[in-house]
């Protein structure tokens, strides 16, 4: 509890430089940072127990109301640290085959104008990506996987979820913060890219902790819907996680995304109690088999 | 080409018995005597029960348990071994993917994508740029998918008993109402 304080006041003390002493990256960050702490400290009673300093540190880190700018920026530096380690597989045809299905499934949500873009990796591991502001992965090894249209548009619909839910940024804010407010004081930055990396973590880490088992439970639950709403077969995202859990569990290809993500057996379970008869009157959607774009 | 298609399809068929069509419930279910929740039913499997999975139909799949057959929701069977409730044309492909031997190599030269690489990894501006000639706007991917006939419908999304009623969002993106609540929450 003690050291939460001194961070707390590493991070108060960080806010309070004056931007004309301090240098570009204090600008930066009390630019970053200014948005979540403002509109949360005049509205917000604060509880009487509760010190003033914790209050605002609170509100900085809990905060939904990141702008958009700034998802968008941080999903930048994600994804290009993304394609540092995979970069796109060079077929402008899949390419644009999988964005265009993207978008449509997308369009289904309540982000439909966020600027979205899909890509897929040259890896041969089973997994998909999604990083804030709309960058989604998948790998070259999961596509390979799937048999038509419609399970692409279920893998992608699990990956919009996690955006379109900022399952990530609830996640980042936390750890990240801090890293921030200690780094920011110390000046151990060399400029502003080192800040935001700094604040917002190289994506890396996120990806290769994953989120909480609940955020894919229900990042499940919206791909099959936004592929119902897309006029795609509602059950094929069921279908690819079938498929996925027949892969053996010591194999290489599936280590990340298993250690990542809860077994696929767990998540048709808790997708088949969430469903339950909620999906009776769907009409019969389609498959998108004979579209389907195949690798070469 | 075409013969060689043939013989794996044939091949394919063949050897599907052993693999193709058995399940096991994950939950408790009516075998239904029709594919709606209104039809009469023939008896209960339990979660755990072996079944033989014989058709689909929307989200219901035909199964054997028992000796008795009946439909089931889709979603209360995980086959043994391919598409839960596939079609025989996904069955096939089943077959043929699990067949094909350059496959196998493919996954022996891997190039994987594991914490360390992820770790080490260094921005890529050029294939962030590259990634952004193939966004699709809004209008084109509108006619894709009129092209397939594809359409928009309504559906609500599927909240988790110990969530709140959310509201149901228009398909196409009509309003940029953003969603505050989250399913399941995070627990720090």
């Amino acid at each position: 509890m003690n050291r939460n304080y001194r961070f707390i006041c590493l991070f108060i003390g960080m806010l309070s430089i004056n931007t004309a002493q301090a240098g570009d990256f204090d600008a930066m960050l009390k630019g970053l940072l200014k948005s979540k702490i403002a509109p949360a400290s005049p509205t917000q009673p604060t509880n009487s127990a509760e010190k003033p300093l914790a209050h605002l540190f609170k509100a900085a880190v809990g905060g939904d109301n990141i702008s958009e700018e700034e998802e968008a920026r941080i999903g930048q530096q994600w994804a290009g640290n993304l394609l540092g380690a995979a970069p796109l597989v060079k077929d402008d045809n899949l390419q644009r085959y999988v964005n265009r299905v993207g978008r449509w499934v997308a369009l289904q949500s309540e982000r439909a104008d966020l600027t979205w873009r899909f890509g897929v990796i040259e890896s041969e591991d089973l997994n998909a990506f999604a990083a804030p502001g709309g960058y989604i992965f998948l790998t070259k090894g999961l596509y390979r996987k799937l048999k038509n249209e419609a399970e692409l548009a279920g893998v992608l619909g699990h990956e919009i979820g996690h955006v379109i839910r900022k399952h990530h940024l609830k996640v980042e804010q936390k750890s990240h913060l801090w890293a921030a407010a200690g780094g920011a004081l110390s000046r151990k930055f060399k400029n502003e890219s080192d800040v935001v990396q700094n604040l917002i973590g190289n994506g890396a880490e996120a990806f290769a902790r994953g989120l909480d088992k609940s955020a894919e439970y229900e990042a499940d639950r919206i791909g099959v819907v936004l592929s119902a709403r897309a006029g795609y077969d509602a059950y094929a995202l069921p279908a690819v996680l079938a498929e996925i859990g027949h892969v053996a569990k010591s194999d290489k290809s599936v280590s990340l995304l298993f250690k990542t993500h809860p077994h696929p057996e767990d998540r048709l379970g808790q997708l088949s109690e969430a469903v339950g008869d909620k999906l009776d009157g769907l009409p019969e959607g389609q498959s998108g088999a004979m579209r389907f774009y195949r690798l070469r | 080409m075409k013969l060689l298609f043939t013989a794996l399809i044939a091949g394919a068929i063949f050897a599907s018995p052993a693999w193709a069509a058995s399940g096991t419930m994950i939950k408790d279910d009516e075998l239904r005597q029709g594919a709606m929740a209104s039809a009469a039913s023939n008896g209960q499997v339990k979660k755990g029960a072996t079944v033989e999975v014989l058709a689909r139909k929307g989200g219901w799949t035909q199964v054997v348990s028992g000796g008795v057959t009946g439909w089931v929701r889709i979603l209360s069977v995980k086959t043994s071994a391919s598409n839960a409730g596939g079609t025989a044309l996904g069955l096939l492909q089943m077959g043929t993917a699990r067949r094909d031997p350059s496959r196998v190599v493919a996954v022996a030269g891997v190039r994987g994508l594991n914490e360390e690489e992820l770790r080490n990894t260094r921005y890529n501006a050029t294939e962030l740029t590259r990634m952004d000639q193939y966004i699709s706007s809004r209008s084109d991917a509108e006619q894709f998918a009129r092209s397939a006939g594809l359409r928009g419908i309504q559906v609500a999304y599927i909240d988790t008993a110990k969530q709140p009623k959310q509201e149901e969002s228009s398909p196409a993106g009509a309003g940029a109402t953003e969603s505050s609540s989250v399913g399941g929450g995070f627990s720090f």
